[in-house]
């Protein structure tokens, strides 16, 4: 029996032989039905100061035997099974050894938290990471690798030895390796112990995409789905047929926009058979306001917008106007590069627009200490800390906090380098100030005209040096009317600081008051150059993040929006692309798309129109046991995914389906209603609010106030982070708490109460306007069965009501306000129960 | 012709053999800890997320109930007795305590403080208490006080997330959220982390003092009320009864299953098991929560009112939850920042109200569960974020009201019932309490010790994210056994 919660790993890690092995797929469907974690054990190692290494971990299984097999199952899942199929087949002794597959999870597991970059942890001198430093003589004479030879390899004779004292890795820092994993390391030396370079440090080469074989030539609609096929066919998998009409026009929309179609607009479309009516939606939907407000959303999470400025007190934060530039830039289809360099140095960019310093304001996402007592300088600190970390994860998927208190553990970053790109970020000129300084104030462009016209004015008046007291006086006024215009709103910029710059100095174990040597700006050497052509300052990091050379950061982006539309990146830990994170299941997808968005000039919308006009999109969700069993994560894209949806986008579909959305765009941030608590935020105000009325009561959830220190109830039932820092990825829980939000919350209750209305109003008996509001929330007609069961709930619920002819009143008024007189109250009410109901189906929560 | 009804019924029937054939349990066994895997939730995965679980090692205790006093009470004026700074009081504080240190609020060279308070001896134990916690004296041979704490920060926001969450910053897990992640809680119909606010005032990390941070959000915090709905959204919406819901969750099941059937996804499985608890919870929620249930002589034994936010009612109630087998409770009660700001912050008649609102209910809570059987394995912890200086306040050194600054380097927590050493006074700090001499426990060590107690190894509860297994004590932590009984 299994014991202690597993910590969670990646779960992309597994060598291609073991799937090479175990094309039988009811085998594999059994393996991981019966230890679905087998997969993910392998990559449970860590920094040992952060947490005990899994091998060393018996007690998380409670019997031997069951360890080994889960250490079996995890680190090499694929050698005890490779003996016994090997066994029958004697041809595995010649297979070449995959470097990057089998040897570099091993070497990363179990060896190089003692022998790897870290210079302060390395013993006896060895490092294993680098092939030179692994070949080199060692001090005790020995050599760990000698090429072709494993028997004169230390690291094998040491790995292998029976004697306690000798055995790597040492007792206490896991168990021996298992004569599997000994077996492929010595044939790896045999062969002659070929390094490769982490494969995502390597630049993305398009591969030319694979022809499909006959039976299947016709299944492919574009590059992406050549891809897929291959590797779907060598799991044993075979696509599935396209989904209904109703369920592809619903996912697309939600997809694209957050919002579902109309169910005329599902309707034009569904019965529409132009070839290339697909095509022609996707590109209508890809140009609505819609869209831009969806993907920006996403883009919050990963800047750590908040409408607050964090910790204790966690003041308000006048900050919604980089959120609606956001929102414009991917209206606008702002090329990913340039979107790239104006939010990390848009004000260092000759004659800076406006709009580029507000752009800025991305890494003013940061949370300000504004707490009595506070010293400023320790959270400024913490703010520029927070900046390198989010930085490298947004853009290169890079876990650089590691390197903040020792050098990277496996990825070859050292601390130094750490601090190399916080001096690059250390000289701006905010510092943890309540008042957010500097800040940059935004006019309505009447109110610029206006200032422009007064300012000149003053200055002609001043250049005239007239003494006159009426030029005095007409002086003051205008100099007073220009004082007085307020500004629309404010926003929190970077500005770099041009005297007084702060020397950057390495922070021993990333404490701020423990400093070394001083640090110059610059980048990790195990990465391409900064630009030559100008000092190494923010501009030139944004430069480099979107340098064709970069390896990762086209890679990075690309997958984090396959990600967004098929629940799973293709690399699975789409906020770790170092050696411990998982390998991508379709390499030359993931390179193809990288190379392809750089080439089309860093587009998003063509990336994405490219993804959602594959056959891999379009196929249906609908599942068998043993394609399930087979594919339980849907890594091999045989089947169209089932992913909940975010916590806005089930408040934005609430409030769509029932005809209460507004659809007004950018502005202040807006109060839904929320549950009264009757509490102060520390130090701070209510956290109750004033429910905004009229349409602000029914924006988009990305207008919604988010509080970092008490964020929107309901939101936050649904997954959404708090947004204290950057959130890469999202966990997507299921619970009884979310349940009770969307049957009681206020706001489902009022989308429960429109949808009564809105059906009665568009139809005459019950049976229509039921179908009218099944068909308002999830497009396609319901069947037979599905009308009989809500007919007979309308009918209980009805002849129920019109006896309790008060809680009939509040069931269909309470919150919505009162009825319209030609509606009955018992009969909405009745209906308000029917659309709770049709609001709470699986089938709303998740894409079909 | 079969009904549509028995029709439906076949069809659930004959999909759920279907689906559950290979490994529903196996997968429903070991999932819930993947979701950080990032694919669509695999088969089975959150069904049980809560199930009780197994720790490493034999537990000393079950349950946590945890007791915040927000802003940190005077170490000094209620559990650490110094005569020495009573006698040197008013003097200059000396130079070696103020060299190279910044305080919150004080600069230039303050004035020792010694406690205006009076201590005696109690219990078997002779364990000092102050006349600020009168209704402690009686049970101060259950309490194991560890007078040498000390922490990292001296602001309340980062202090409160280190003693919560193991970093000063926030976004990682709170403790109640690594508990049921790492235990589950006995009881399915109620939440399995709960928290009680009292005095209005959020806690200083706000949600983040019982977050979930990186793991999955069912171990976040729920946070239940005396007043209003006890649970947020917990009640049905005016005009629904409890026929009418049971009747509209039988037709969404009925629907769901549709579903499922059509699909074949065994997210929807989960889906309708979950509904089926939401119902349940919404009756045992409130239930719990109704203090009114209880004895006249329980109810005054703790000062408590039903319809009332107190902490009092807390303290009953935490007593209720963990009856029912809620796995960890935390209490937040605000306003114990004893600046001396004003006549409330006072070491004088403000700490004497405060604890007069406090120490009955926290004795009667001990008292109540010994009685109960519940004491030898459930744990309770009481304490601040930080200590209080020595040395008067500098802002308010000239006011008549008496305050302390925030102090970071020697503290007093206590513990009592599962597995601690009752009647232990543990750790020791100098004469005039500014130093620790004696056997120091960081907060990264109390962390270790209380997850050692729940049969953790702190090392060993980890989590992955972003690339690194986090874990509560981040990259320290010592388990104190002196403390173990």
């Amino acid at each position: 029996m299994v014991r202690l919660p597993i910590p969670d790993a990646d779960t992309g890690r597994r060598s291609r032989a073991v799937d090479g092995l175990l094309k039988g797929r009811l085998f594999r469907g059994i393996l991981e039905g019966l230890y679905p974690h087998s997969a993910r054990l392998a990559a449970v190692m860590s920094c040992e100061r952060h947490a005990a290494v899994v091998p060393r971990c018996p007690a998380s299984v409670s019997s031997p035997a069951m360890y080994c097999m889960r250490v079996c199952l995890g680190s090499c899942l694929v050698s005890v099974l490779a003996v016994s199929v090997a066994a029958g087949s004697g041809a595995r002794g010649a297979e070449p050894v995959d470097f990057t597959q089998e040897i570099r999870p091993l070497l990363s597991a179990r060896c190089l938290n003692c022998h790897g970059p870290d210079d302060a942890s390395r013993e006896a001198g060895l490092r294993l990471d680098r092939r030179d430093d692994a070949l080199r003589v060692l001090d005790s004479g020995s050599r760990a690798i000698v090429p072709g030879d494993p028997a004169a390899s230390e690291l094998i004779v040491r790995v292998a030895s029976d004697d306690p004292d000798l055995r790597m890795p040492p007792s206490g820092s896991g168990k021996p390796l298992t004569p599997q994993e000994i077996a492929v390391l010595r044939r790896w030396i045999e062969q002659g112990a070929a390094y490769e370079g982490h494969w995502a440090w390597r630049p993305p080469q398009a591969a030319t995409p694979p022809v499909p074989p006959a039976e299947f030539a016709d299944w492919p609609e574009n590059e992406i789905d050549r891809f897929v096929l291959k590797r779907m066919l060598e799991h044993g998998l075979q696509p599935s047929e396209r989904a209904d009409r109703y369920a592809l026009v619903r996912r697309v929309f939600l997809d694209l926009t957050g919002l579902p179609p109309t169910v005329e607009e599902a309707d034009a479309w569904v019965n529409c058979s132009d070839p290339d009516a697909w095509d022609r939606l996707v590109d209508d939907l890809l140009h609505r306001d819609a869209y831009g407000e969806h993907w920006a959303r996403k883009w919050l999470d990963l800047a750590r917008y908040a409408d607050s400025a964090g910790y204790a007190d966690d003041p308000p934060r006048t900050i919604w106007a980089w959120r609606d530039w956001v929102i414009r830039a991917i209206n606008s289809n702002m090329p990913f590069d340039q979107f790239t360099i104006e939010q990390l140095a848009g004000d260092l960019l000759p004659d800076a627009t406006e709009d580029q310093i507000i752009a800025t304001a991305f890494h003013r996402n940061t949370m300000t200490n504004s707490e009595g007592g506070t010293v400023d300088e320790q959270w400024r600190n913490a703010a520029v800390v927070d900046r390198v970390n989010t930085t490298f994860s947004v853009w290169m998927g890079t876990t650089m906090a590691c390197a903040q208190c020792h050098s990277h553990k496996y990825d070859p970053i050292s601390q130094t380098e750490y601090f190399q790109v916080f001096a690059i970020l250390n000289n701006t000129q905010d510092a943890d100030r309540r008042d957010e300084a500097p800040v940059l104030e935004l006019y309505s462009p009447e109110q610029k005209e206006r200032r422009r016209a007064l300012q000149q004015q003053i200055a002609r008046l001043k250049s005239e040096a007239s003494d006159s007291e009426h030029a005095a006086e007409r002086l003051q006024k205008l100099e007073k009317e220009l004082q007085d215009i307020q500004p629309e709103t404010t926003v929190p910029v970077l500005r770099e600081l041009t005297e007084n710059r702060r020397v950057t100095r390495l922070q021993y174990r990333g404490d701020w008051q423990s400093t070394g040597p001083e640090v110059q700006a610059g980048v990790p050497s195990a990465f391409h150059d900064l630009p030559g052509d100008r000092p190494p300052d923010r501009l030139a990091l944004a430069r480099w993040l979107v340098d064709e050379n970069n390896p990762l950061t086209a890679r990075v982006a690309v997958n984090r929006f396959w990600e967004a539309l098929f629940g799973r990146g293709l690399v699975a830990t789409s906020e770790d692309f170092g050696s411990q994170g998982a390998l991508p299941t379709h390499p030359d997808l993931l390179d193809w798309l990288a190379v392809e968005f750089m080439r089309s000039g860093w587009d998003r919308r063509e990336l994405l129109r490219r993804i959602v006009t594959s056959a891999t999109y379009r196929q249906s969700a609908r599942v068998t046991p043993e394609h399930l069993a087979a594919d339980p994560d849907n890594r091999w894209l045989a089947r169209a995914p089932r992913v909940r949806l975010s916590a806005e986008m089930v408040r934005d579909q609430a409030l769509a389906v029932s005809g209460l959305l507004s659809r007004r765009l950018y502005g202040p941030p807006v109060r839904p209603p929320q549950p009264s608590l009757g509490l102060r935020a520390a130090f701070g105000s209510s956290t109750d609010w004033e429910t905004s009325t009229g349409e602000d009561r029914y924006r988009r959830a990305i207008y919604t106030l988010w509080r970092r220190s008490n964020p929107y109830p309901s939101m936050a039932t649904f997954d959404a982070p708090t947004r204290e820092s950057c959130t890469i990825r999202r966990n997507r829980t299921n619970t009884p708490l979310q349940a009770l939000v969307t049957l009681n919350d206020p706001v489902f209750i009022e989308t429960a109460q429109a949808l009564a209305r809105r059906a009665q109003q568009h139809a005459e008996t019950p049976d229509e306007q039921i179908r009218f509001a099944f068909r308002c929330c999830l497009l396609r007609p319901p069947t037979d069965t599905e009308l009989t069961v809500l007919q007979e709930l309308f009918e209980d619920a009805l002849q129920q009501l019109v006896e309790q002819p008060q809680e009939a009143e509040q069931l269909a008024t309470d919150p919505l306000g009162p009825l319209p007189d030609h509606l009955d109250v018992s009969r909405t009410a009745a209906m308000t129960v029917v659309s709770n109901v049709l609001l709470n189906l699986d089938e709303m929560f998740l894409k079909r | 012709m079969m009904s549509w009804k028995q029709h439906l019924a076949e069809a659930t029937r004959r999909h759920f053999l279907s689906t559950s054939m290979p490994g529903l349990g196996a997968a429903a066994l070991a999932s819930v800890w993947g979701t950080a895997g990032g694919s669509e939730i695999p088969a089975g995965q959150s069904v049980r997320p809560l199930a009780p679980r197994q720790p490493h090692f034999d537990a000393r205790a079950r349950r946590v109930i945890y007791l915040h006093l927000t802003g940190s009470p005077p170490n000094l004026d209620c559990y650490d007795y110094k005569p020495e700074l009573v006698r040197r009081s008013g003097e200059d504080c000396p130079q070696s305590f103020l060299e190279g240190r910044t305080f919150a609020f004080t600069s230039g060279v303050p004035k020792l403080l010694g406690t205006p308070r009076r201590f005696r001896q109690c219990g078997e134990s002779g364990t000092w208490l102050s006349d600020a916690v009168p209704h402690l004296h009686g049970i101060a041979d259950e309490l194991c006080l560890i007078h040498s704490m000390h922490t990292d920060q001296f602001n309340h926001a980062p202090a409160e997330l280190l003693v919560y969450t193991g970093s000063a910053r926030s976004g990682r897990p709170s403790l109640g959220a690594w508990v049921t992640w790492g235990l589950g809680t006995e009881n399915q119909d109620l939440p399995g982390f709960v928290v009680l606010i009292s005095s209005g005032v959020q806690p200083n990390g706000g949600a983040n003092s019982y977050g979930s941070g990186f793991l999955p959000s069912v171990y976040q915090g729920v946070q239940c009320r005396s007043k209003g709905d006890p649970v947020l959204d917990v009640s049905d919406p005016a005009g629904m009864d409890r026929r009418l819901r049971r009747r509209s969750l039988d037709a969404l099941k009925q629907l769901n299953e549709i579903q499922a059937g059509e699909l074949g996804h065994p997210e929807t499985q989960t889906r309708i098991a979950q509904y089926e608890l939401a119902f349940r919870m919404q009756m045992a929620v409130p239930e719990v929560m109704d203090i009114s249930k209880e004895t006249r002589s329980t109810q005054e034994a703790y000062g408590a009112q039903p319809g009332e936010a107190s902490f009092a009612n807390n303290c009953l109630l935490a007593r209720r939850l963990v009856e029912q087998g809620v796995r960890y409770v935390q209490l937040f009660d605000w306003g114990w920042d004893f600046h001396g700001t004003g006549p409330q912050e006072s070491l004088t008649d403000g700490l004497t109200k405060k604890w007069a609102r406090t120490d009955r209910p926290i004795a009667a809570l001990i008292r109540d569960l010994k009685q109960r059987g519940l004491l030898e394995d459930t744990l309770v912890i009481c304490g601040g974020e930080f200590g209080r200086t020595p040395f008067r306040e500098g802002r308010t050194a000239a006011s008549k009201n008496l305050g302390r600054d925030h102090y970071p380097d020697c503290f007093t927590v206590w513990m009592a019932g599962g597995g601690v050493r009752a009647g232990l006074n543990y750790g020791r700090t100098d004469e005039l309490g500014f130093r620790i001499t004696e056997n120091p426990v960081h907060v990264h060590d109390l962390q270790a010790t209380i997850l050692h107690l729940l049969g953790f190894d702190h090392e060993r509860l980890t989590y992955r994210f972003q690339g690194r297994d986090f874990r509560l004590t981040d990259i320290h932590g010592q388990v104190i056994h002196d403390v173990l009984a």
